[in-house]
């Protein structure tokens, strides 16, 4: 439990009200600066690029790309996992953490969220682009149709994936949108332009913060925050089950939907802390954005890099003590020291090693160093997706078809292009919408001294809570 | 139709609580409270209730009992397909789309109650007693009927900012 008593306030340096609401729009009300145009230019060319390798991906088929009849499955699934872990932190930051009452989400939950939101769009691409006729996606929605009517099959993880992206996006979308409806009245009812006033009071949905609204507002987010926990963790066991579920060696095996779970966690962690860095040091939130977050989040990072290296350790246990010569094959000869050992032994690296660094508190507190050790994740976590999708399936059963496996410039133009529209998304965000949620900031402003007036109500010494 | 308010404007929330209180005491009714942020002792000082939670647990309820009797309907009775052998009412392996279903049902049905009962809708136009109580003022707002000395001496006792009359 966070306790400001002990770790510190939430918000530092006395403010005002009207301060916080101030600092917080500041960014809204300012002309975009250069670097702001600048990388938005970068980000628009990197959806440029995207936008000719779906293109050529569309117009020439799967073709254009390096998968093949072994390794059926190339970047597009090993990016489409990427990204839809790197969505799951959002969501599960923020709910988790609401739902337990952690009050540190206030600063950060608004910025995960936006990130979630950017990262499953971006996900959802791949798996409509490698049905290679993507002008029948269509058939995939269970509806009476004139072709039997013949209805999808209900016990393939594929089809529950589809749902679950689906229904993962819907609710995301709309728990980011709700929980921002008392901000833009805020920005509504403080604005001077005529333009911006009418604009965010359309989005604002004609809120006051009456009781009336607040009490409904405060149920539906406990009722959504609740229900979507469970919605967390099971998209992304569904992923995993698209793999458990075949005969793979290497997938085949009970762990994965937990390990699925934890390492997009993991990864959308360490993008949440990527992107706290970068809020904290351009925008100068550092009285909102502590250096207790921060520690917050490191922590976290140590604890989930921890199951990480678990996972990977029981992965091959299991492998070895099973006697099951495949996975005996697929995990010592073809991951640990086969032609793809660099990948194997990057994601140790990336994500069991480094993120131990952690432990040192001087790292906790250096900003350079948590952006680079998130980043590392991130990279180690893409090598891990690709040591399951490639390694598996270039090496199966059948010596005589084994092959390797490269991407061409479809493959990387289309994961270029989702990083490009991941960057813009967020680029937008930094810019029109509040980054952090204005009226929790409020309600939490006075939790610190709240909590230390009831401590010494009941004659307790800070000390003695530790 | 508009009708004549009473507007007391408080700078804190403890005032606004300590006033909330005080006023309940006497018996005097307040019309309403508006907040920068949610604050627990007017939603319960105005006797606000809901029943939200209910409503989701019924939506929860009825959206799996539609989504399992889907399922069953397309993949026992309309075209049950032959997967190797195995029984098409494969009752464990609807459970997942149950849930996800359910989930997205029971968000969208509260994402509309929500809409309905407290009145948020896109178009919508906010009426606001007093334009900064979605900035930094905590605003209670008072029929003119329930107007008098007692209750401009409460609201004044409890550290009250300012004390308006509008027409809303």
């Amino acid at each position: 439990m966070y306790k400001e008593a002990i770790r510190g306030p939430l918000i530092l340096g006395d403010k005002s009200f009207r301060q916080i609401s101030a600092d917080i729009i500041q960014p809204i009300d300012k002309r975009p600066p250069l670097w702001w145009k600048a990388a938005f230019g970068l980000s628009l060319a990197m959806l440029a690029m995207g936008a000719w390798a779906i293109y050529r991906t569309i117009f020439f088929g799967i073709g254009t790309w390096g998968v093949n009849n072994t390794v059926g499955w190339g970047w597009a699934i090993i990016n489409f996992v990427w990204w839809i872990g790197i969505g799951h932190a959002g969501t599960a930051f923020s709910i988790f953490l609401l739902v337990l009452r952690q009050k540190w989400r206030t600063s950060i939950n608004r910025a995960a969220e936006a990130m979630t939101v950017f990262a499953v769009m971006a996900a959802a691409l791949f798996p409509a682009l490698h049905m290679g006729r993507i002008w029948n996606f269509f058939f995939i929605f269970p509806y009476p149709n004139t072709r039997g009517p013949l209805w999808v099959n209900f016990n393939s993880p594929l089809f529950w994936d589809f749902v679950a992206i689906t229904a993962y996006l819907l609710i995301s979308v709309s728990f980011w949108y709700y929980g921002m409806v008392p901000d833009f009245a805020t920005i509504r009812d403080r604005a001077k332009s005529k333009i911006k006033k009418a604009v965010y009071g359309v989005l604002a949905f004609g809120w006051t913060g009456s009781t009336k609204e607040w009490l409904r507002y405060e149920n539906l987010s406990y009722v959504l925050g609740g229900i979507a926990a469970v919605l967390v963790v099971s998209v992304h066991s569904i992923v995993a089950t698209d793999f458990a579920v075949s005969v793979i060696p290497g997938w085949h095996t009970t762990i994965f939907p937990p390990y699925f779970v934890v390492g997009a966690i993991f990864s959308g962690f360490a993008m949440v802390m990527t992107l706290m860095v970068i809020i904290r040091k351009i925008y100068k939130f550092q009285e909102y954005i502590t250096d207790n977050h921060m520690d917050a989040i490191a922590r976290i990072l140590i604890f989930i890099s921890l199951i990480m290296a678990s996972s990977y350790l029981t992965e091959i246990l299991i492998a070895w003590y099973s006697g099951n010569e495949y996975e005996l094959f697929t995990f010592f000869h073809n991951r640990i020291t086969g032609e793809y050992k660099f990948m194997f032994w990057a994601m140790i690296t990336c994500n069991a090693i480094i993120p131990q660094l952690f432990w040192s508190k001087k790292i906790r507190r250096n900003l350079w160093a948590m952006f680079t050790i998130s980043v590392i994740i991130n990279i180690g976590m893409w090598y891990e997706r690709f040591n399951i999708v490639v390694t598996s399936l270039a090496n199966d059963y059948l010596p005589s078809s084994w092959t390797n496996y490269s991407p061409t410039l479809e493959e990387i133009g289309i994961f270029v292009g989702t990083i490009g529209l991941f960057i813009a998304g967020i680029l937008l965000f930094f810019k029109y919408i509040p980054m952090m949620a204005i009226n929790e900031l409020k309600s939490v402003r006075d939790s610190g001294s709240k909590f230390r007036k009831k401590i010494e109500q009941m004659k307790i010494k800070e000390e003695d809570l530790i | 139709m508009k009708n004549k308010h009473v507007i007391g404007v408080f700078d804190k929330e403890e005032n606004l609580v300590n006033a909330i209180n005080a006023l309940n005491d006497h018996k005097i009714s307040i019309e309403e409270i508006y907040t920068p942020y949610p604050v627990h002792e007017a939603i319960h000082g105005l006797g606000q209730k809901s029943r939200f939670t209910w409503v989701a647990f019924f939506l929860g309820l009825v959206g799996a009992i539609v989504v399992l009797a889907f399922l069953y309907y397309t993949s026992v009775i309309d075209w049950p397909l032959n997967f190797g052998g195995k029984p098409s009412s494969a009752f464990p392996s609807f459970i997942i789309i149950t849930i996800v279903t359910t989930i997205l049902i029971i968000t969208i049905g509260s994402l509309f109650t929500f809409s309905v009962r407290a009145g948020i809708y896109p178009g919508k136009e906010a009426i606001l007693p007093d334009e900064r109580s979605t900035d930094d003022k905590f605003v209670m707002m008072f029929r003119q009927e329930d107007d008098s000395e007692q209750l401009r001496k409460i609201l004044q006792e409890n550290g009250v900012e300012e004390i308006n009359e509008k027409e809303l």
